[in-house]
């Protein structure tokens, strides 16, 4: 009688260790992929659907916005063409507006961030005392809706001397947008380690020093979100902007948009594209910026 | 880093305060300049012609008058600021319409009977009983708007639609309920012909906007209501007439939605989507303020010249319904700094030459509160659009808005009482006289409110 | 001795007098406490011409208790204050929710993230007024873009998405959600840039799956901030009225009125600013506790890595 030793199948738990990780982690990479696939195709359609309908307003010859089909069946760029070269007396000034828009979106991010980081970094960094008062008041410019403090604004901006003024509509965005920077700039800051500062300090850097060479470009990020964050409530707010702005050359282009709320049959094609058109900037600036993003901890500051 | 020093910014910053709080009002270059806020028009020529009419006044008067032209809901924002916070313009139209009675409610502007006695004889008696409002502070009458244009609602409809549902447009029936229920027959033909998603009224059943009290008050109107308010201010409720006309003008518009003859999405329809539907020739018929639906394509000759501009038919009983006109005012607030500029420039403004000039420049998407204008003018004749409306709003029999009498009014239009009450059958499931009882309530309770005191 | 004695008297009220100087402010000295104050300078400025008079004004406006009598008589004040609180409930956390898991999604490496990042910000840009118009048309029953694609595509009749309380109300939901997450995922995403990447390599090696990074790390990490935004959120939400307004215009039946669309209506329609501010105000209650736990939160802790 001869005894027949069959070795069993080797079963997968008894494969090597290095292989069971790789087969793992490959059927992660997949089902990463498949995740990735869905979540980019919820996003596309979400995102798309509202856009597509502006730009098929857009495309509408006569600006016709209630249709039974889902495209046009004369599309025509017609209405891009006409913003793009004034042609419409609601668009009379479109250049010009476009530039009062990109001066006060230019302006109050520039001192959105300067301010928030400055105090921020007083507050946070260099942790003067009774910092928080200062955080603890600006929370009171959020007790009551930016929309109903319209009146008071208006009234002190007569009393300011800056009626029909840029500068009114900056303050006011300016005022709104910075508690919510220190806010941010705040937190962000707590996970970057103090230790950056105070040996900074100790090689000899002045305050300022350490604001513009170790704070800021650690802040990149946060500086990119908020930035944005208040470009585009300069770029997009209107309620200030045509409360305070009175006259079509100091007006802006959301001041523009909202004419044509202002008659029952306006032409929606026109008022579409003038949107479109207007969003295009905002995104092109996000677009430059967005390398910075992803500044980290690894850019400059800790050494060794 | 030179430059930036801790002083320099502290510096810095107060000092560009400084500079905002001691720059100086815009000096006054004399008394002779009136501030101006004017609403912009619906259609670009009603600006070009205000605008030639401020030249043609300074011209003639040496005054100088410093005008906006503002788009008309942040107008009506920037009232409310200025008379709030008291920063007034010296004249602003009244936005919306029935904005000056409750100002001069609360006694925010200053009277203009003067400027109304140079032309009185020539403005229709609407119009002069809508300037005329209640102060509750020195509880009496006056004028306080300066009336520059009336605004009726014609109905609107698509000829060809009509025609392609085998009717010619003279086959309407000329009594009221006949009437609507005629546009009723258009959409099953229609749909009949492949039509899938065309409708037969454009009522705006609608909470949203103006267009829905004006509804309402016209099938009120239609049926026996218009003493709702007298000329008093007192609420008539409580007459039978008056009760009946208002259930019979909450059932009308909302069985025909029940029934599927108006879009379902009528019920929340915001200001505009009325004329887009129409517009989109998504709705046969629509019944709306002035004539800007037709003004606003008046380059598209071939959809000018389909649509048909028509007045009223008669009440159920045979006898002609009046049509309710909003009349536009211009108004002098409290405050001001030059209101006798102002009132100089109205004087001019509302000479019924100038004024038919400015209104003829607009393309006479509004008309004159001044019978006597169209009268001497065939040009308001010449168009059949503008014909059937100046007919309706002008010549025809016209009677105020409510809300002159008595602000409540006004109130119970921006609260949208009746058109809850429409809701109220159309979704909510009661019976027409269920909701105009819920509604009769509501319309009490805000009357008293309002309590008018004649000294 | 007495002399020794007598200088330690006279030391000991200096160093006192020092400590005491110095834990005021904080530890900084000389130089350094005024480049601090001189940066708070700004701020301050701002602050001083452009909030205290405007917001003791609008508090000053809503004061009068007879305001609030005429609010709650308001016969839609009710819902009005229901769906403010449904709204702020689902639009607040679904918001922050979803912003944080595509934070997670967009810190994937590659081209297509960052294009899809892009797409992905583009409501934001868009101005609010003809997004939500836009929405509205796309919404209608009868003739709009969604129910024209779903009889295209599915062959059936979509509802008419504003005409019911409840959808008119979600759809608003949807159409704040719509523009305004990329702004709340952008913050976070900014947020989780600055988790260091050592940190996470560090548990990868002991074998961490993406999910217990997540939850060990990733969220403990930014929990501090999350709240930070969600309480912010829902400040900011308060004083939202263009969604509802172009959305669905309150309708229908003034049914899907919020807080902040009856103030507006109350202030402008009605000519009655003070009844408006009162109508945002009657919120307080609800925010008085957000911004006690806000003013806690933003105290200086330094987060433990």
């Amino acid at each position: 009688m001869s005894i027949t030793i069959t070795r069993p199948p080797m079963p997968a738990q008894t494969l090597r260790p290095t292989q069971r990780l790789r087969r793992a982690a490959r059927r992660r990479r997949v089902f990463g992929h498949i995740g990735a696939g869905i979540v980019s195709a919820i996003i596309l359609l979400w995102t798309f659907t509202p856009i597509y309908n502006m730009i098929m307003v857009a495309l509408e010859p006569k600006g016709d916005v209630f249709t039974t089909t889902l495209f046009p069946a004369r599309p025509s760029v017609e209405s891009f063409w006409i913003v793009l070269s004034q042609g419409f007396w609601y668009l009379e000034f479109f250049w010009h507006q476009f530039g009062n828009s990109v001066y006060i979106a230019t302006m109050v991010t520039l001192l959105v961030l300067l301010i928030g980081s400055l105090t921020s970094f007083s507050i946070g960094r260099m942790r003067i005392r009774n910092g928080w008062l200062i955080t603890n008041a600006a929370l009171l410019t959020y007790v009551i809706p930016a929309s109903f403090l319209a009146i008071p604004f208006y009234l002190i901006m007569q009393h300011y001397g800056l009626n029909n003024n840029p500068w009114s509509v900056i303050s006011a965005l300016v005022t709104f947008a910075t508690p919510y920077a220190i806010f941010i700039f705040q937190e962000y800051g707590r996970s970057i380690p103090l230790e950056l500062d105070e040996s900074a300090r100790i090689d000899g850097a002045s305050p300022v020093q350490i604001y513009l060479k170790v704070y800021l470009p650690l802040m990149a990020p946060a500086l990119v979100a908020v930035g944005t964050y208040a470009m585009l409530l300069a770029w997009n707010e209107y309620l200030y902007q045509f409360l305070l702005l009175s006259s079509k050359q100091s007006m802006t282009v959301p001041v523009a948009l909202a004419q044509f709320t202002n008659s029952d049959v306006a032409p929606w094609n026109y008022m579409m594209a003038t949107a479109i058109i207007y969003a295009l900037p905002p995104i092109a600036t996000y677009y430059m910026f967005r390398r910075k993003m992803t500044a980290g901890l690894t850019i400059g500051g800790i050494k060794g | 880093m030179r430059g930036i020093t801790r002083r320099s910014v502290i510096h810095g910053s107060v000092g560009l305060v400084a500079a905002g709080l001691s720059c100086p009002h815009v000096a006054r270059a004399a008394s002779t300049t009136a501030t101006v806020w004017w609403v912009q028009g619906f259609v670009e020529e009603e600006d070009v012609a205000f605008r030639k009419l401020v030249a043609d006044y300074e011209k003639a008067s040496g005054n100088t008058i410093d005008y906006s032209i503002v788009p008309f809901a942040p107008l009506r924002q920037k009232v409310v600021s200025a008379i709030t916070s008291g920063a007034v313009p010296d004249l602003v139209p009244t936005t919306p319409a029935e904005a000056y009675v409750l100002f001069a409610w609360n006694d925010k502007l200053i009277d203009v009977g003067d400027v109304i006695a140079t032309q009185k004889g020539e403005y229709s008696e609407t119009a002069l009983l809508s300037a005329m409002c209640y102060n509750s502070v020195e509880k009496r009458r006056g004028y306080y708007g300066v009336p520059t244009v009336s605004a009726a609602q014609p109905h609107h409809i698509w000829r060809s639609l009509v025609e392609k549902a085998g009717y010619k447009i003279e086959d309407i029936p000329n009594t009221f309920d006949a009437y609507y229920d005629f546009f009723k027959d258009v959409q099953k033909r229609l749909r009949a012909r492949g039509e899938r998603k065309v409708y037969g009224l454009g009522f705006q059943v609608t909470t949203n906007g103006n267009d829905p009290n004006n509804l309402f008050n016209h099938f009120l109107i239609a049926y026996g209501g218009a003493g709702i308010v007298s000329k008093d201010g007192i609420l008539h409720l409580d007459d039978p007439q008056v009760r009946e006309a208002a259930i019979k003008a909450l059932t009308y518009p909302s069985i025909a939605y029940k029934e599927g003859f108006v879009p379902p999405g009528a019920i929340n329809w915001n200001d505009a989507d009325d004329n887009t539907a129409f517009h989109a020739r998504q709705v046969v018929m629509d019944f709306d303020g002035t004539i800007s639906t037709e003004v606003a394509i008046i380059k598209d000759r071939q959809d000018y010249d389909d649509v048909v501009t028509m007045g009223f038919p008669l009440s159920n009983d045979g006898k002609p319904v009046p049509a309710q006109v909003a009349i536009g005012v211009t108004m002098i607030p409290k405050g001001a700094k030059n209101p006798d500029v102002a009132k100089d420039f109205m004087k001019y403004f509302i000479q019924p030459e100038v004024n038919n000039e400015r209104l003829k420049t607009g393309l006479g998407r509004s008309i004159p509160a001044m019978p006597s204008i169209v009268k001497g003018d065939h040009w308001w004749f010449d168009d059949p659009h503008r014909k059937a409306y100046v007919e309706l709003g002008l010549l025809g029999p016209t009677i105020p808005e409510f809300y002159v009498y008595n602000p409540a009014y006004a109130q119970v239009r921006n609260e949208h009482v009746w058109a809850t009450g429409w809701t109220d059958v159309m979704q909510g499931g009661l019976t027409p006289q269920a909701a105009a009882e819920r509604a009769f309530k509501r319309v009490e309770e805000i009357f008293a409110k309002y309590p008018i005191v004649e000294s | 001795m007495s002399s020794s004695a007598t200088l330690a008297e006279i030391g000991r009220p200096l160093v006192q007098r020092r400590s005491l100087w110095h834990y005021w402010r904080g530890g900084l000295r000389g130089s350094e406490f005024t480049w601090a104050v001189a940066f708070l300078v700004p701020y301050v400025v701002v602050f001083l011409a452009f909030v205290v008079y405007p917001v003791l004004y609008g508090l000053w406006m809503g004061s009068r208790p007879g305001l609030y009598v005429e609010l709650f008589s308001d016969p839609i004040y009710q819902m009005t204050v229901a769906n403010t609180v449904i709204f702020l409930v689902f639009g607040v956390n679904l918001k922050l929710f979803l912003a944080l898991m595509l934070s997670g999604f967009f810190m994937r490496p590659g081209c297509w993230t960052k294009l899809m990042l892009l797409v992905y910000v583009l409501p934001w840009a868009i101005p609010s007024l003809p997004a939500f118009i836009s929405i509205h048309w796309m919404l209608n029953g009868d003739w709009g873009l969604l129910n024209n694609a779903l009889y295209e595509v599915f062959g059936i009749d979509g509802p008419s998405w504003l005409n019911s309380r409840w959808l008119a109300l979600g759809s608003a939901i949807c159409s704040h959600l719509w523009k305004w997450t990329p702004f709340w995922t952008v913050i976070l995403l900014a947020g989780r840039m600055s988790i260091p990447q050592e940190i996470y390599d560090a548990a990868k090696v002991d074998g961490a799956t993406g999910l217990h990074s997540f939850a060990h790390i990733t969220f403990p990490l930014l929990g501090n901030l999350y709240l930070v935004l969600t309480l912010l959120a829902t400040i900011f939400l308060l004083g939202d009225f263009n969604t509802v307004f172009f959305v669905t215009g309150g309708g229908p039946a003034n049914t899907t009125h919020l807080l902040a669309t009856l103030g507006i209506r109350d202030a402008y329609d009605m000519g009655h600013p003070e009844l408006g501010v009162a109508a945002v105000m009657s919120a307080l209650p609800l925010m008085i506790p957000v911004v006690v736990v806000l003013m806690r939160k933003l105290k200086n802790t330094q987060v433990q890595l």
